[in-house]
């Protein structure tokens, strides 16, 4: 019979990167350290769980049915970018320069353990886009060679149905001095090179 | 087996990694030298590692490591560069290339004619060659290496039906094989001259290693291949 310490322990190991040290450390914490803190956290993921499930447009977390995002009707409903990952869309959404809606994957395409486009449910994402006011797809999955292959997939099948697919672009980072830049980041800058047209 | 091993640099690939501990990534790497080996890049899971643009799969590395045991450290990453990832359905290809080798080859048994058709596999995949050859000629160097290679008639005339431990064996004139899998002259002798501009070659050979894949793969499914399919239906 494993003592209450121990099954907070071994609960906290769910987490991503937290292995057995971290969880002993964190628990510690909770239950000497920060009380109020603890109780906050048990009530906040009891409540997150209980009422958050995922937008039937987005599939990111929502309180309702159809989150506040995809209702907002001062956003372009003819734009729909794919990300991997809630975190993803965030970081899009503070740059301020995106005003079409999102599909948030959970996840991406990973044919060596398994991930398959039927486990990461393509078919609603399909779905989604055949929505009559959707014009263009744009593809922000990770540069990782799992996010081109999700990309590369996705857009056969968008491409297929007559709509423009986009595809975030690869380069330097602004400000990005080449000298301090890793080489592989240079060399696909140098593949994706673009025309400087005269304007 | 465990003895300890200090290699600086050798030529290398990823071919699968996956989170290790709280920071590391576990790499499944094919070496020149010292064949499929598990390494633990330490810290690459951490923001900003420099490690993570580096240990790219279908990037040719210069990869160091040490240490005794089934999984060695990772001392040294460096990119050879060169070679650009390979796009679209030439990227799926790669994912059955590294299945194929993860499923089929054993850790620790150098085959070095296998890093090189591998290393020729992705730099064509990379180059945008047609993928059907590049794939046959992989999988028979592959399965060569392995202990399946062909047994090749001395003169070759008529046809051939295949059989996994038989090989070979001469069709009579006009005798039928339904299911199985038949080869032409024709095709030998493009096997032989590595000629691959025949359809009827192509078609001939992928049934031939698609039987010999499935024969030492034991009835295991190759996930790549599955979605590959599913893509292309
Ligand atoms: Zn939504």
């Amino acid at each position: 019979m494993p003592t209450p310490l121990d099954e907070l322990i071994e609960a906290l190991r769910c987490l991503p990167g937290v292995g057995a040290r971290s969880a002993q450390r964190m628990a510690h914490h909770l239950l000497q350290r920060d009380r109020r803190g603890a109780q906050r956290l048990a009530r906040a993921i009891e409540a997150a769980l209980t009422t958050l499930t995922h937008c039937a447009r987005c599939n990111a977390f929502s309180e309702t049915t159809v989150c506040a995002r995809c209702s907002d009707p001062a956003r372009d409903a003819t734009l729909v970018c794919v990300v991997e990952s809630p975190a993803d869309m965030e970081a899009i959404e503070q740059t301020h320069s995106y005003r079409g809606l999102y599909y948030v994957l959970m996840g991406r395409l990973s044919p060596l353990d398994g991930i398959g486009p039927k486990e990461l449910e393509l078919e609603r994402l399909l779905e989604r886009l055949a929505a009559p006011e959707v014009r263009e797809v744009v593809l922000a999955t990770n540069f990782t060679n799992e996010g081109e292959a999700t990309a590369h997939w996705i857009a056969e099948r968008v491409r297929a149905r007559g709509l423009a697919v986009t595809r975030l672009a690869r380069g330097v980072p602004l400000g990005g001095e080449l000298e301090y830049v890793d080489p592989a980041t240079v060399a696909h800058a140098l593949i994706d090179r673009r025309r400087l047209d005269a304007t | 087996m465990a003895r300890r091993q200090r290699v600086e640099a050798e030529p290398a690939y990823v071919l699968h990694a996956r989170p290790w501990r709280e920071t590391s990534l576990l790499l499944e790497v094919l070496t020149l030298e010292h064949g499929r080996l598990a390494l633990v890049a330490k810290g690459a899971r951490r923001p900003g590692s420099q490690l993570r643009s580096v240990l790219l799969t279908f990037q040719p590395l210069v990869l160091g490591w040490s240490g005794a045991g089934e999984v060695r450290t990772l001392t040294r990453a460096d990119w050879a560069g060169g070679v650009p990832l390979p796009q679209g359905r030439a990227l799926w290809c790669g994912y059955y290339l590294n299945e194929l080798v993860l499923r089929l080859l054993a850790r620790e048994d150098p085959h070095r004619e296998v890093f090189l058709a591998y290393d020729a596999a992705v730099r064509a995949l990379a180059a945008g060659e047609p993928l059907a050859p590049v794939l046959r000629r992989f999988e028979l160097a592959f399965l060569a290496a392995l202990g399946y290679g062909l047994d090749w008639p001395h003169t070759v005339a008529g046809r051939y039906r295949f059989e996994p431990h038989r090989g070979l064996v001469p069709l009579m004139e006009g005798e039928s094989a339904p299911g199985e899998v038949v080869l032409s002259a024709q095709t030998l002798e493009d096997l032989r001259a590595g000629c691959w501009s025949r359809p009827a070659t192509l078609a001939e050979v992928r049934a031939l290693t698609r039987r010999l894949i499935d024969h030492a793969l034991d009835g295991q499914e190759l996930q790549a291949r599955r979605m590959l399919r599913e893509l292309l239906e």
